[in-house]
């Protein structure tokens, strides 16, 4: 009985070890990798929510929230290979978001300077157009 | 054995889970990729992308080049493909935004060099502003001391007839507080010219009155270029009874009427001359 129980559990053990160990190479390859590229995806992201992208690229934000969580699903059911393209095309999206916000915060910066230099252009062509005029003593 | 089945089996329902999860995400392939072709394209041939964000267009062109060779190996509607492709497409969308951004960053370094430069000249015309208001005060003062009034022609300051003996054209010496001021006036402001004229009453043959005029007018010019002002600047012209200041019917106005006005130029403008029925 226990001859046979042991010989038994060692066989199972022994295949069960050369199971895990085949699972394992495809499984654990890729598992690291997804694990990374899923932080690599959730800085992106906060790095695009810093440059305000939740104003200024929601849409592109928005994909990468969604994908984000797409890739942590995949991850949870094992699915490496899902999770690490869902993590990466979350990176995408987020870098897409925080340069589409930076972009149009500085032609918004834009917009807003050259209303000001007008006015200052103006200004000055008033001013010149006013001081043109020689200065009169008092008359008679 | 039974675990080995469990875990054999538990493995083939995760690798069907893992292609089903892969056909799930798979776009169709072909539309993706002509996509990607087409934007990483698009950033390639921005002379401004190309500037800007030089390392995106190089990822996205990267990422193209894997989504092409995907699709050699796996073939058209292959989720590896799509997935490159969008990549890909991100990379070129992103190497534009970048692009944007530096244009947009450039144009606010320049519109700000811009604004220091009205502001610094505004600075500057405001102080010749005052200057030049400081200057004209000053003018003013001096005017006023000499009871000149500014006109279209010049700055005018009229001597009465008090300062010369009827029918004489000596200056008496209650001229020569003036014509100092006059002098001291014109040798600080050597770019003015001074023309001096003189006119009489309507008494008196016309003729007599034109010649009498015009001595008073040289009298007064050479007092003036005595005292330092050069003669190019001084021209004296006698008009006799033309020009009255009013009528000469009574003895003060005829008093009025006779006078020598001095003329000083505004800047270094020439002094129209008269007008015929403008006093």
């Amino acid at each position: 009985m226990d001859h046979f129980k042991n010989g038994i559990s060692l066989t199972s053990i022994r295949n069960g070890l050369w199971c895990a160990t085949a699972f394992g190479i495809v499984a654990c390859a890729s598992a690291p990798m997804a694990v990374e590229k899923l932080a690599v995806a959730k800085t992106s992201i906060q790095r695009a929510e810093q440059a305000q992208a939740g104003q200024f690229a929601q849409v592109e934000l928005q994909a990468a929230r969604t994908k984000l969580a797409a890739a942590q699903t995949a991850a949870d059911r094992r699915d490496a290979e899902a999770a690490a393209r869902m993590a990466d095309q979350a990176d995408v999206d987020a870098q897409l978001a925080e340069s589409t916000a930076r972009a149009k915060q500085q032609e918004q910066l834009v917009t807003e300077m050259e209303a000001g230099l007008r006015e200052l252009r103006n200004e000055a062509l008033r001013r010149d157009h006013a001081g043109s005029a020689p200065p009169q003593p008092p008359g008679r | 054995m039974n675990r080995e089945i469990i875990v054999a089996a538990a493995a083939v329902v995760a690798v069907a889970i893992a292609l089903l999860a892969g056909c799930e995400t798979a776009p169709e392939g072909n539309s993706t990729l002509d996509e990607a072709r087409a934007a990483v394209q698009a950033a390639e041939s921005d002379a401004s992308v190309a500037k800007h964000a030089q390392a995106e267009i190089n990822r996205a062109r990267s990422l193209l080049t894997n989504a092409e060779g995907a699709m050699q190996q796996r073939g058209v509607g292959d989720a590896v493909t799509a997935h490159y492709a969008y990549l890909a497409t991100q990379m070129a969308r992103i190497a534009e935004q970048r692009a944007h951004e530096q244009i947009a960053m450039a144009r606010i370094k320049a519109g700000e060099t811009e604004r220091r430069q009205i502001l610094s000249s505004a600075r500057e015309s405001e102080a010749s502003q005052a200057q030049a208001q400081a200057e004209s005060q000053r003018l003013a003062a001096q005017l006023a001391d000499l009871q000149a009034a500014q006109t279209d022609r010049g700055i005018v300051l009229t001597l009465g007839d008090v300062l010369f003996d009827t029918g004489r054209s000596q200056l008496k010496p209650g001229a020569t507080r003036a014509l100092d001021q006059i002098a001291a006036f014109l040798n600080e402001h050597p770019e003015r010219r001074v023309q001096i004229e003189g006119f009489t009453d309507s008494q008196g043959a016309s003729n007599y009155n034109l010649e009498l005029s015009q001595s008073r007018a040289d009298a007064v010019a050479m007092a003036i270029i005595r005292r330092g002002v050069d003669a190019q600047r001084v021209r004296a012209l006698g008009y006799g009874e033309e020009f009255p200041k009013t009528g000469n019917s009574s003895e003060g106005s005829r008093q009025m009427n006779r006078r020598v006005e001095i003329i000083v130029s505004n800047n270094d403008a020439s002094i129209p001359g008269r007008i015929a029925g403008v006093p």
